[in-house]
């Protein structure tokens, strides 16, 4: 049995973040499912936003911000994001993060999709790497306590409030209760709920469907982002960056095909722009291959590819055998981020008493209906250092309780006793590919109502096969068979949000584009969807969206 | 169809074994694919970390054909067609195994540390080597404005920095495996990192003072399997070099 004030889970940016924070004032501990260092935060590349440069405004980034979310995001909240994005680079400076310079010494910054100023700070293309690298060297320095390893399989809830969870240590396979007076939920995307994504295969939406069965609202499900740039065949990260620094797309006819989505922005428009304008273009047949389109780098010179694009050079050449020096990277669109989560308002709190959440969990919503690239790394850092303050200072007036915990605990060994004395007739590989390829076909980039209803109906067909899953592995310690199987439950809870949410939002907004609304529509559908479980059920209704001093106009790019 | 031969084992590689699996290579497989295909298809009792699956979060560090690689990174179709690494000899490489190396991929876990459980190894070591270098800066005093930094003044930090923590090089190194008090090649690389940082506080003198003893950068013997593993390029080695040579000059060896 353990016990803290404030309990973080996840080890990425956000969680990593929001412990330093809540640290500086009561006794936290981070458990994370992978050790912190592996956590998929160590995968972004291309960097981070802030207003640096005199010529540039907080004013300017939220436009762009929202603007880029297709005015879903709450301005307010947008407010908080741009405003806080100089103190969070300086402060990341100060952590010793290696951000590139120009030749002047000051941090060097490129352009990124969506943006109208060069504002986008970066560590060559390993952005992310260093920042979480910096955060988890500042948590050992500061002796944060950290249970690695750990699967948290339920929160629990007394009276209307989170008074902590259970976890399952993947080393031992002991089944422990955590009391906490505050819970912080940072555990990244659900993104893997999809064939083709950039994710880690670990970011199967475990902190959604924890606090979604705890009683808390989820938000925006639907909006799940396709990546323009992922590598053919495997769909790892090919950095936004690249197009930043000069880099082009063309089609099978050499073709710089983005003028005619995006005549000002071209490569560079947001991601929801340029991730359809790709599929259109292999869809009516102009695709390379009939499958892909090229990103060409080759003009940049093997100086600068080495010097500002190394790391995506080495996934071409490892992953692809292709070296972007010489030819051009086979591309395209992929899944790769969740603009939906966990419905938090401005200070990380959520809709269920001392649970809250920040980062890719959390919907808040700065992003609305599509991020800007450089705005995800920037909300972990903001927001993760919100939700640590919001949750210390609930900690300090709380008392903390016991016996639901252990009652809990003891449910959950029952739980896992049973998943791993039974045998089941249906197989858990099986099911999750079938669901990952229901999301693929059905709740791509271009949606439709008849499809998504099948889809619908395909995944909770899916829900009710893995009521017969079995686990062959009878293990205690290092049964990655248990951890796979609690993945895909809490993977189907959540492409089943993603579904009922995208079915009743008919219209096209950023993301979600629906071939049979296709324009957006502000008189229905501005606002914001939510989501929560009823008697097993999942309860749709929707919230209002906090405009503010940038009035909703067409998007045009 | 190709056949991957597992080292199998519980903790401390008790009832150690090999299995023999046969997976069917689809275009563009890695070995972390075919630990999943196994897993999932095969035998749904082996254990491997695992992460990101492209060779940036350093979960999944291995022995594969009797080098140390990124299971990830690792092509199964070009596996044969691999250049050695030339990995200086040592007992982990050496031991006698019943493999055809023609038709199988041998894949064992990551030397010198013990084993919890089949390809997974217990890190805490390696990590505790880690933090004693103290790898982190010390944070500065509030100035409201990002530093100034030339961009010549940190480039072997970059190159230092660009390290995982994969355990690749501690797996690979001879000395590690005869002396479990050697705190490694990734400690001593961390730990030439915040030395070469330019906002690092005059600490170098203090930083030395960490890795000088027998067990920090003496007791390196240049063997040089860490720079051949790294799958970052971070070349540990050469920063143990650098580091000598500061200790020399402070006359701290």
């Amino acid at each position: 049995m353990f016990k803290h004030d404030v309990l973080v889970v996840g080890g990425g940016l956000a969680g990593l973040r929001a412990a330093l924070e809540a640290q500086k004032s009561c006794d936290v501990a981070l458990i994370s499912k992978v050790h912190p260092i592996r956590s998929h935060s160590g995968a972004a590349q291309g960097g981070i936003n802030a207003a640096l440069s005199a010529t540039d405004s907080v004013e300017s980034h939220a436009f762009d911000t929202v603007k880029g979310s297709d005015y879903l995001a709450d301005q307010d909240a947008v407010e908080i994001l741009c405003s806080e994005a100089r103190n969070s680079i300086v402060e990341l400076d100060s952590f010793g993060v290696l951000f590139s310079r120009n030749e002047d010494g000051t941090i060097a910054q490129r352009p990124f999709g969506g943006a109208g100023f060069p504002r986008t700070c970066y560590a060559a293309d390993r952005t992310g790497h260093h920042l979480l690298h910096a955060l988890y060297q500042q948590s050992v320095r500061l002796g944060l306590t950290i249970y690695d390893e750990w699967f948290a399989l339920r929160l629990v809830v007394d009276d209307g409030a989170v008074c902590g969870l259970v976890a399952y240590n993947v080393p031992s396979g002991e089944v422990a209760g955590f009391h906490a007076k505050a819970v912080i939920l940072a555990t990244g995307g659900y993104g893997r709920i999809y064939g083709k994504s950039t994710n880690a295969v670990i970011n199967t939406g475990d902190g959604a469907a924890l606090a979604l069965r705890a009683g808390a609202e989820l938000e925006d499900m639907e909006f799940v982002q396709f990546h323009p740039t992922t590598l053919l065949g495997t769909n790892i990260l090919i950095t936004e960056g690249a197009r930043g620094e000069g880099g082009f797309l063309v089609n099978k006819s050499g073709e710089r095909f983005m003028a005619r989505y995006a005549k000002e922005a071209m490569e560079l428009a947001p991601r929801d722009i340029v991730a359809r304008a790709i599929q259109t273009e292999i869809d009516e047949g102009r695709g390379i291959g009939g499958d892909h389109i090229d990103l060409v780098l080759t003009h940049l010179g093997e100086d600068k590819i080495k010097s500002r694009l190394p790391g995506i050079r080495q996934i071409a050449i490892d992953f692809a055998g292709i070296d972007p020096v010489a030819d051009p990277i086979p591309i395209e669109p992929g899944q790769h981020y969740s603009m939906g989560g966990i419905s938090v308002g401005n200070d990380c709190s959520s809709s269920l008493g001392r649970l809250f959440c920040a980062g890719e969990a959390a919907c808040v919503s700065v992003h609305g209906a599509n991020r800007l690239g450089g705005n995800s790394l920037l909300e972990t850092l903001v927001l993760g250092k919100i939700a640590g303050a919001s949750a210390a200072s609930c900690a300090s007036r709380t008392a903390i309780m016991t016996e639901s915990v252990e009652n809990a605990r003891r449910e959950e060994e029952a739980r896992i006793a049973r998943l791993l004395g039974r045998s089941g007739s249906e197989s858990v590989a099986d099911i999750r590919t079938a669901m990952k390829n229901v999301m693929t076909e059905k709740f791509q980039l271009f949606r439709n109502a008849k499809d998504m209803r099948d889809g619908l109906d395909e995944i909770r067909k899916l829900r009710r096969l893995f009521d017969d899953a079995g686990i062959g592995n009878r293990a205690r310690d290092f049964n990655y068979a248990l951890t796979g199987y609690l993945e895909l439950e809490n993977m189907l809870l959540a492409a089943e949000t993603v579904a009922v949410g995208a079915i009743a939002r008919e219209e096209s907004r950023g993301s979600h584009f629906r071939t049979d609304f296709p324009r957006r529509d502000d008189e229905r559908f501005l606002k914001h969807t939510i989501v929560k479980m009823r008697d097993g059920n999942l309860d749709l209704s929707y919230r209002p969206v906090r405009l503010g001093r940038f009035p909703v106009r067409e998007r045009t790019y | 169809m190709m056949r991957f031969k597992v080292w199998r084992s519980g903790k401390d590689g008790d009832d150690a074994r090999y299995d023999t699996f046969e997976v069917q290579p689809v275009k563009g497989m890695n070995v972390l694919e075919a630990l999943f295909e196994i897993q999932d298809r095969l035998d749904d009792t082996l254990a491997f970390r695992y992460a990101c699956r492209g060779a940036v979060c350093g979960s999944c560090a291995m022995m594969i054909n009797r080098e140390i690689r990124l299971a990830c990174r690792t092509q199964v179709s070009l596996i044969s067609h691999y250049k050695p690494m030339g990995l200086k000899p040592f007992p982990p490489l050496q031991s006698p195994v019943d493999w055809d190396r023609d038709s199988e991929v041998l894949v064992e876990p990551l030397p010198n540390l013990p084993i919890q459980k089949d390809l997974v190894v217990d890190m805490t070591r390696f990590y505790r080597y880690y933090e004693r270098v103290k790898p982190y800066l010390e944070t500065l005093e509030e100035v409201g404005a990002p530093t100034r930094i030339m961009p010549q003044q940190m480039e072997r930090a970059e190159r230092l920095a660009n390290c995982i923590l994969c355990a690749a090089c501690y797996g690979s190194c001879p000395v590690c495996h005869k002396n479990s008090r050697y705190i490694g090649p990734h400690a001593l690389a961390w730990s030439l990192r915040f030395i070469d940082d330019p906002r690092a506080k005059g600490d170098e003198q203090e930083r030395l003072s960490l890795v000088k003893d027998q067990d920090g950068v003496p007791a390196c013997e240049g063997f040089y399997n860490c720079v051949r593993t790294c799958p970052k390029d971070v070349a540990p080695a050469a920063a143990i070099k650098i580091l000598k040579e500061k200790l020399a000059q402070r006359k701290l060896i």
